[in-house]
């Protein structure tokens, strides 16, 4: 009975945090320099990555991670006008990314927007990862940094699944760079 | 709620997360050879592990044993090996104030009521890169609490050697989808 009870909670902490992971919305927003021409930001080069940590070791130079960012990021910049410069060849702004894993706690239930406990919810405290990545553009001519977007989002169970952190990626990727101004913008 | 329940049993039996990433579209039944590359820069985040040539060996032996299973031998000196396996070994603080940590399955409390724990995490990061296109193929973790594990070598090796076989088994043995 003792157990039971006991088990009973772990299972209901349980079920709160896979209902945070999959519910919790994901956050977008951006930044951009006040008075930039982005109609002359028309190509772009990657900038080369370096060993930053994070702050998770199974995304630290994960490459099946860095390649579905890049090829989503490619496919949208595409889509939105802006040209990948050939190798070797001057671009208009350089690119950034970053991305992180850290803990966080939520103490108000599931929602955690809401100070109330919600209906079927232990109200418990409970641990979940939140990731976040930012995409950042620097204008090679002014090495300013001219536009910064970023996403952040419950990650539970979403790392182990290759298929969730994909969609998970495309989904982050085509939110931020909606709001990145267009070529001639 | 009975799953879930049975799931958290199961996962405090087992207590090491296991999973992976893999490249799709690969024939992994064409590797037969391997060799050892490099660690990767990033430190493991505790001195005790750092350069520890138990934790080492014991890691490379689980993975030559594992491969070896299933066809894929330490390739000789000098040779060209279809794989190159890079490792790396991390240990980050976390906390977990539930008293029941989805991760491990764990619960601190008879009751399971809210509390602080601390707690060190262990992830060992395996990198399968084919030589031939120099990319990596696969990527296999385990997780775990260490806790138990850094002052008693035998339990530590124990558990290293069934880490590195379940990762492994994740390891596609046909073209990956």
């Amino acid at each position: 009975m003792h157990w039971s009870r006991g088990w009973g909670r772990v299972a209901a902490a349980a079920l709160a945090a896979a209902t945070l992971a999959g519910c919790a919305p994901m956050r977008v927003n951006s930044f951009v320099e006040r008075g930039t021409d982005f109609g002359r930001l028309r190509t772009y080069v990657w900038a080369q990555t370096s060993e930053l940590s994070t702050g998770d070791p199974r995304l630290d130079n994960n490459p099946f991670f860095q390649r579905r960012l890049q090829s989503d990021v490619e496919a949208q910049l595409a889509a939105r006008g802006f040209q990948k410069a050939m190798d070797g060849m001057p671009a208009d702004v350089e690119l950034h990314y970053h991305a992180s894993v850290t803990q966080q706690i939520s103490v108000s239930g599931v929602d955690t927007d809401s100070p109330r406990c919600e209906p079927n919810t232990s109200c418990a405290p409970i641990v979940y990862e939140k990731g976040a990545l930012v995409l950042d553009l620097v204008d090679l001519g002014s090495k300013r940094l001219v536009w910064r977007g970023w996403a952040d989002t419950a990650l539970d169970n979403v790392i182990d699944n290759q298929r969730a952190l994909e969609e998970t990626i495309d989904d982050a990727v085509r939110r931020i760079l909606e709001r990145l101004p267009r070529p001639g913008a | 709620m009975a799953l879930l329940t049975a799931g958290a049993l199961s996962a405090c039996a087992t207590a090491t997360n296991v999973s992976s990433h893999v490249e799709s579209g690969v024939d992994f039944a064409r590797y037969r050879s391997f060799d050892w590359g490099p660690a990767d820069s990033l430190p493991t985040g505790d001195p005790r592990l750092d350069k520890d040539p138990f934790f080492k060996d014991q890691l490379q032996g689980a993975v030559e044993r594992a491969l070896a299973a299933r066809g894929i031998q330490l390739a000789p000196s000098g040779g060209t090996p279809d794989l190159r396996i890079h490792y790396h070994a991390n240990v980050t603080e976390r906390i977990d104030v539930s008293g029941a940590d989805r991760r491990f399955g764990y619960c601190q409390t008879p009751d399971c009521q809210g509390r602080v724990d601390a707690y060190e995490a262990g992830t060992i990061v395996l990198d399968v890169v084919d030589t031939r296109t120099n990319r990596v193929v696969w990527r296999g973790w385990a997780q775990e609490r260490l806790e138990p594990l850094l002052d008693n070598r035998d339990r530590l090796a124990s558990h290293i050697q069934e880490a590195v076989k379940r990762m492994l088994a994740q390891m596609p043995t046909a073209v990956a989808r």
